[in-house]
């Protein structure tokens, strides 16, 4: 029974760590996020919390056109995305490997 | 810093897309994202800790939160705006036919944006939303082409009549024109083309011979049984009047040449006329789309010019609605035509007191602006720095002859009279006696013209304006003395503080009107206004008072001359009807002032803990830029020796002595046989508070710890006591 309880915690202490450097890892990739108004922000990934509340850098803003990103982007600098406007993110994986090698 | 700048610079858009086209492979995290974050603690931040910290953190623009994300109002996934070419190919805008409902939409339409310009907004989100202002010359419809080319005209000549006065601040005026060549071309871009130049005069010209074409289809269209076919022409026809007329009279107003007096009359008094007109056939034009953000159902797009501005800006201007604007331009017009009195005021104080009432009305830029400019020319503001500039050169060169020195002469000579300035006193013969007068008024010139700055620009701005004056008020009132004792001197006679006192005066009225700013803008808390009121009873206005007598005395003395002693007397009656405001206006303080220690000692007005707020520095930072030579400055010390009797005092006597005040300034208000506005309002006042103080000595509401209420609705400055 003991033993089980160990490798609960362990494994709750693992995922704990898992979590927080996945997050990690993501920091200054670019990030394309949704907000409930349909517009879309794309920046620089700098800060996050458990709110899902997240800050962008060097952030531009598009109007979802019609016939896709055509439009200007407005460029907006910093912004902070609150967590309960956020409908989906992504991640730009063509970023430059020397990101990743950053957090390991 | 470098290392930074890599990171940001990284993948991410370069701004205006200027950029070569960047490559993004999106892979979707949202659930993987929203699972790893609830790993984090209630405020953990997880963040690079060598390039983000908090402090970044705090400078971010919050998304979706109606203050900071100007993007949020105007998201509608609009399709993008085609220009002028591409809407007229797509047939959206026509060029050609326009039917008179069509064009009186367009420049009713246009109208609007011009208000919402002149009321602070931007160029390229009000007037050049209108496409046909990109390019008016490829405009076939003749009327519509010279309508948009004045257009063109009139809005360069607005901003040379703002630029010129120099009374704007960001909050009332952005005079950036975004590429669009305002003065010399109606055209946009670098296309510009010399053959499309137009002149004044040719502008003119071609608003009249569409005028008379439109007055043409007028007659023709009276004998049609549609009365409104008739009304269309007639709507078009007053539009194109209106907007000719307005167009010469600013322009008149801006390049002001004496001899055009009566023209400008006439002309403004045309437009009130015409604009008249438009407001009852605005009717007949098309009408904007409900719910819509075009301002008109053709020729306007909100969105076009979105690649001008800078980021932060907001992506969409809401246009004034068009009956509001049309009223506004009726009442500009109004505006301007009492604005043009100013040019029957010859004497300086008049001046100043026109000046002092039109902007109590909260008149509108432009009238602000044009108020400048008529009074001086070119501007008070080009006469302060111009003066500014001879003072900084080199000594011993003549000086520029102002003709405002000359205002100033005539205005020290109506007001104290002094000898040094008649012209055959005995004082001239001095060469440096003469000398030291014409420097002192060449002094004059920059503080002056700079008040009368002051007094155009909106009534926010004006408080802060008005203490960084004092300083050179006070700096001009030691040349005072030193000229008066000089001529004094030279004369071989008593001193006689003539110039000085003049020039005290003004700095007394300087500072009444920066602590009655405060009231106005409702900057004091109730717990300040005793010593505001008691300043004002105690000092400012008992000073004023006893400037306004030295100087009759002193101008009395000089006049005894019988020939002048009529001309005096007619000059006099003004100066007595100052002096008796200003005792009103003491009395009225000195009633509010008891009021308010009564108030305090029956502990009606709830007091902030001294440590956290300290009334000493509180009255120190009330009464700072109070600090100049003379009048002295009275410190807190001597505040609390002079009011601490009354701690004592009861406060029925307190409330009665209040009483008195008020009766007091009531008997004098109504020995005014020709009572304004202000004076009415006055009246008002003081017989309210009046009542409202007898029955508090009477012992109403005594025990009621409930403070009262200044309602300031009647007067801007002085307020009706209310008890709840």
């Amino acid at each position: 029974m003991s033993t089980t309880t160990i490798t609960d915690e362990q494994l709750e202490t693992m995922q704990i760590e898992d979590g927080k450097s996945k997050l990690r890892k993501w920091l200054n990739m670019n990030f394309r996020i949704e907000m409930t108004d349909g517009r879309v922000l794309i920046g620089v990934f700098l800060c996050t919390d458990r709110d899902a509340n997240v800050i962008l850098g060097a952030c531009s803003e598009y109007l979802k056109g019609v016939d896709g990103e055509t439009e200007e982007p407005r460029v907006l600098g910093l912004v902070m995305v609150p967590g309960r406007h956020i409908v989906s993110i992504q991640l730009d994986d063509t970023t430059p490997p020397q990101m990743y090698s950053y957090d390991e | 810093m470098g290392d930074n700048d890599d990171y940001y610079g990284d993948g991410t858009m370069e701004p205006m897309g200027a950029a070569p086209e960047v490559i993004y492979n999106w892979v979707d995290i949202t659930s993987d994202f929203f699972k790893h974050i609830q790993d984090l603690q209630l405020g953990e931040l997880l963040h690079d800790g060598h390039l983000f910290g908090l402090f970044e953190a705090m400078s971010a623009i919050e998304m979706m939160d109606p203050k900071m994300d100007a993007g949020m109002l105007c998201n509608r996934g609009n399709p993008k705006p085609l220009n002028f070419q591409q809407a007229v190919a797509a047939g959206k805008l026509k060029i050609d036919d326009l039917e008179p409902a069509e064009m009186i939409g367009i420049m009713d339409a246009t109208m609007a944006c011009i208000v919402s310009w002149l009321e602070g907004h931007s160029l390229a989100q009000t007037v050049f939303t209108n496409l046909y202002l990109h390019q008016p010359h490829s405009i076939n419809n003749k009327v519509l082409k010279a309508y948009c080319i004045a257009i063109y005209k009139l809005l360069d000549c607005i901003r040379d009549c703002i630029n010129k006065a120099q009374v704007f601040e960001e909050e009332d005026f952005l005079p950036m024109g975004y590429g669009y060549r305002l003065g010399s071309n109606p055209q946009t871009g670098n296309s510009y083309d010399a053959r499309l130049e137009v002149s004044e005069q040719k502008c003119v010209l071609m608003l009249r011979e569409q005028e008379e074409e439109l007055n043409k289809k007028v007659r023709e269209s009276s004998t049609d049984e549609d009365d409104s076919v008739s009304s269309a022409w007639t709507g078009l026809a007053c539009r194109m009047r209106f907007i000719r007329m307005f167009y010469q009279a600013l322009l008149l107003i801006t390049k002001k040449d004496s001899q055009s007096g009566a023209d400008c009359v006439a002309l403004l008094n045309g437009c009130s006329d015409m604009m008249k007109l438009s407001i009852k056939t605005a009717k007949y034009g098309t009408q904007p789309v409900e719910n819509s953000d075009s301002p008109n159902p053709m020729g306007f797009e909100p969105m076009i010019n979105q690649r001008l501005l800078p980021p932060t800006f907001p992506r969409y201007t809401r246009i004034k609605p068009r009956a509001e604007a049309l009223l506004y331009f009726d009442e500009l017009v109004t505006r301007l035509r009492h604005a043009w009195k100013i040019t029957s005021c010859t004497n300086f104080h008049t001046a100043l007191d026109f000046f002092m009432e039109f902007s109590r009305q909260r008149a509108c830029i432009l009238s602000r602006s044009a108020l400048q400019l008529l009074y001086l020319s070119p501007s008070p503001a080009n006469t302060a720095s111009m003066a500014q500039s001879a003072m900084n050169g080199p000594i011993g060169q003549p000086r520029p002859q102002h003709a405002f020195v000359e205002i100033l002469r005539e205005s020290i000579k109506c007001f104290v009279n002094p000898p040094a300035l008649t012209s055959k006193s005995p004082m001239l013969s001095t060469p440096q006696a003469r000398e030291f007068v014409e420097n002192f008024l060449a002094r004059c010139v920059r503080p002056f013209a700079v008040l009368l700055q002051v007094f155009g620009h909106n009534r926010a701005r004006q408080r802060d304006k008005l203490a960084l004056l004092l300083d050179e008020f006070a700096a001009l009132q030691e040349e005072a003395e030193s000229v008066d004792a000089v001529v004094s001197g030279a004369a071989g006679a008593g001193p006689r503080a003539c110039f000085g006192t003049w020039v005290l005066y003004h700095v007394l009225r300087v500072m009444i009107a920066y602590l009655l700013a405060g009231l106005e803008l409702e900057l004091y808390s109730l717990h300040e206004y005793h010593y505001i009121f008691w300043y004002l009873y105690e000092f400012l206005f008992g000073w004023l008072v006893s400037a306004l007598g030295r100087a009759e005395g002193l101008a009395g003395e000089a006049g005894r001359d019988p020939r002048r002693a009529r001309r005096h007397k007619k000059r006099a009656r003004p100066a007595a009807r100052e002096a008796l405001l200003c005792n009103v206006m003491q009395n009225m303080c000195g009633g509010y002032y008891k009021a308010l220690v009564a108030f305090k000692l029956q502990g009606k007005i709830p007091q902030p803990e001294s440590e956290f707020d300290n009334e000493a520095v509180r009255y120190k930072h009330r009464f700072a830029p109070l600090s100049v030579l003379t009048p002295p400055q009275v410190h807190y010390h001597e505040f609390c020796e002079m009011t601490q009797p009354l701690q004592y005092e009861n406060p029925v006597i307190l409330y009665l002595g209040g009483c008195k005040h008020f009766q007091q300034a009531r008997t004098l208000l109504e020995t005014i046989t020709t009572p304004d506005q202000e004076v009415t309002d006055l009246l008002k006042v003081v017989k309210t508070n009046f009542v409202v103080l007898k029955l508090l000595a009477g012992g109403h509401k005594r025990d009621s710890t409930v403070p009262p209420e200044f309602d300031f609705s009647v007067h801007r400055n002085f307020p009706i006591i209310k008890l709840v």
